[in-house]
């Protein structure tokens, strides 16, 4: 199949995210604690289905995106026409601008202040929301490898409050291998309450012993690479019939900025397959 | 309040089986915004767009393809990998247990509330014992057609399930690229002490989300035709490398 015109593809940035959304990063700022100020990133995390499928044209076996589209007059919308509108009344909006939105708390939509520390231990897991990691921008990355290694060596984590986009997020900031991730909690007034359960129900030393038992018989360490393989081998089974049953497909070559497609999955799923057959 | 079950299921490990019901466990209040197309303000919406043709592909045109390498697609049905694969029988299969501290919360995903369903008292004894050994149960399940990886933990007298990540979905720290850089001893320990100085202990129902009620707040304003000041973000100078050890000094000498 031979390409046509090369079709360029608009960067994924809408006005949504704000201004200083940087090329390195979903925002840009300062990271402090007390006196201390530190130039940084924010990035991403985490990345749903890494190892997945991509959708298809089944025309021309090109991949899809996800656009903005005007059902109106049926055309994909740039980033630079896209506005935010507050709803009134039946398709009759406000618009609030970036710059608005950044008034409402001007001291918190360019600094994540740490205020407090906390015991990293003591944060019931039901308030984790997303996280993402921080990277240091130039001229910062001492100050935050020393705040890294202070919080790891006291299990501590911060606690701050910043606003990405329309959110204002209460989030930790925490150590992890070196690294400073940012994960966004729960408000308190978002966790719904559990059922209560009625306190005559005892429970039985017999049964709970015996529960125990089993599950000490079941104790080990916590490795999610060996889960991710687990898919991984499931999936490159039914892919080797497949590759017998049909030829690859091609698609158009198309111009395309900041492209992330797995560079080379088959190798990679190789390879964990070897990891998996060396641990037996 | 009655609350509605997501979904039922039984918990399964050796000859333990307890049936529970799932909730939700997390519900956002947050203002809603749309996009809007800045000439008419129409609502946009979100369409699946061929990149090559830059036309929006209808549901039935769209194929599913796994990248064998660069441009080159297997076709494959979404629906022959599930078949195989996964069975949906209800089941959250409890494969290990874990001491619950080592699960990162990088790997934490959406989490659920269970309740007991029948068999009260083995639910509750599983809860406590899980609540006095401090574990967690590693487990999967087919829910809605789609398989998931997930953590049982215990929550007082409830228990609690929490979706993780896979493996690949975590980008791994040593892909930040982070350089290393030497720290003198006084420096870390000027940080430490920092650090316990400022910590206190842990009260989330403390936070308010006020920002939601000045955000409100703003929109009223703009409903009623008010000016909105605009107020340019409070931007704090970095600290310069070499003013590092006396930002912390000065810190300390601050809270003391």
């Amino acid at each position: 199949m031979k390409a046509r015109d090369p079709v360029k593809v608009s960067s994924k940035s809408s006005p949504v995210m704000g201004k200083g959304v940087s090329s390195r990063g979903i925002w840009s700022g300062t990271l402090s604690f007390s006196l201390v100020a530190i130039p940084v990133h924010l990035v991403k995390a985490v990345e749903p289905g890494r190892v997945s499928f991509r959708m298809l044209h089944r025309k021309d076996y090109s991949p899809l995106k996800t656009r903005m589209f005007c059902p109106e007059e049926e055309t994909i919308v740039p980033p630079d026409e896209i506005v935010r509108g507050y709803e009134i009344a039946h398709d009759s909006y406000i618009l609030i601008t970036d710059e608005e939105l950044e008034s409402v708390t001007p001291e918190r939509s360019r600094t994540i202040e740490i205020i407090e520390f906390i015991d990293a231990k003591e944060i019931d897991p039901i308030y984790y929301d997303h996280p993402y990691y921080l990277v240091p921008s130039k001229g910062g990355e001492k100050a935050y490898c020393l705040l890294a290694e202070a919080m790891r060596q006291t299990h501590r984590a911060g606690l701050a409050k910043f606003v990405l986009s329309e959110r204002e997020h209460l989030v930790v900031v925490k150590s992890t291998e070196g690294a400073l991730a940012v994960i966004t909690l729960h408000y308190g007034e978002e966790i719904l309450p559990k059922e209560s359960i009625s306190a005559k129900e005892e429970v039985e030393d017999e049964e709970k012993n015996h529960i125990k038992k089993k599950i000490r018989k079941m104790m080990t360490d916590f490795d999610p690479e060996k889960y991710a393989d687990e898919r991984r081998k499931k999936i490159l089974t039914i892919l080797k019939s497949k590759v017998k049953e049909q030829a690859p497909v091609e698609a158009p070559e198309i111009e395309e900025e900041g492209r992330t497609g797995p560079a080379d999955l088959v190798a990679t799923l190789r390879e964990s397959m070897r990891k998996v057959k060396k641990k037996r | 309040m009655e609350k509605r079950a997501i979904w039922k299921g039984y918990i399964n490990f050796g000859n333990v089986n307890v049936p529970v019901n799932l909730y939700a466990a997390i519900k956002e209040r947050r203002i809603q915004f749309h996009l809007l197309h800045k000439r008419d303000h129409v609502r946009l919406r979100q369409q699946m767009v061929c990149v090559f043709e830059k036309k929006p592909v209808p549901r039935e045109e769209q194929s599913k393809g796994f990248e064998v390498e660069e441009g080159k697609y297997i076709i494959v049905d979404p629906s022959e990998f599930e078949q195989s694969a996964f069975k949906d029988n209800r089941v959250i299969e409890i494969h290990e247990f874990i001491k619950t501290e080592q699960v990162d919360p990088l790997f934490l995903g959406r989490v659920f509330h269970l309740g007991p369903d029948v068999n009260l008292k083995g639910y509750s004894a599983l809860a406590l014992a899980l609540k006095e050994m401090d574990v967690a149960g590693i487990c999967t399940w087919s829910m809605r057609k789609r398989h998931y990886l997930g953590a049982l933990h215990a929550s007082g007298k409830m228990l609690r399930l929490h979706m993780l990540r896979y493996a690949d979905e975590v980008i791994p720290v040593k892909s930040l690229d982070l350089s290393e850089m030497p720290l003198a001893e006084k420096e870390v320990k000027i940080g430490i002490d920092l650090i316990n100085q400022l910590t206190v202990p842990f009260e989330p129902q403390t936070f308010e989300n006020d920002h939601q009620k000045r955000l409100q707040n703003l929109i009223d304003k703009k409903v009623h035709g008010e000016k909105i000041a605009i107020l340019r973000p409070k931007r704090v100078k970095p600290t310069a490398p070499g003013k590092l050890l006396w930002a912390l000094e000065a810190s300390l000498k601050k809270i003391a």
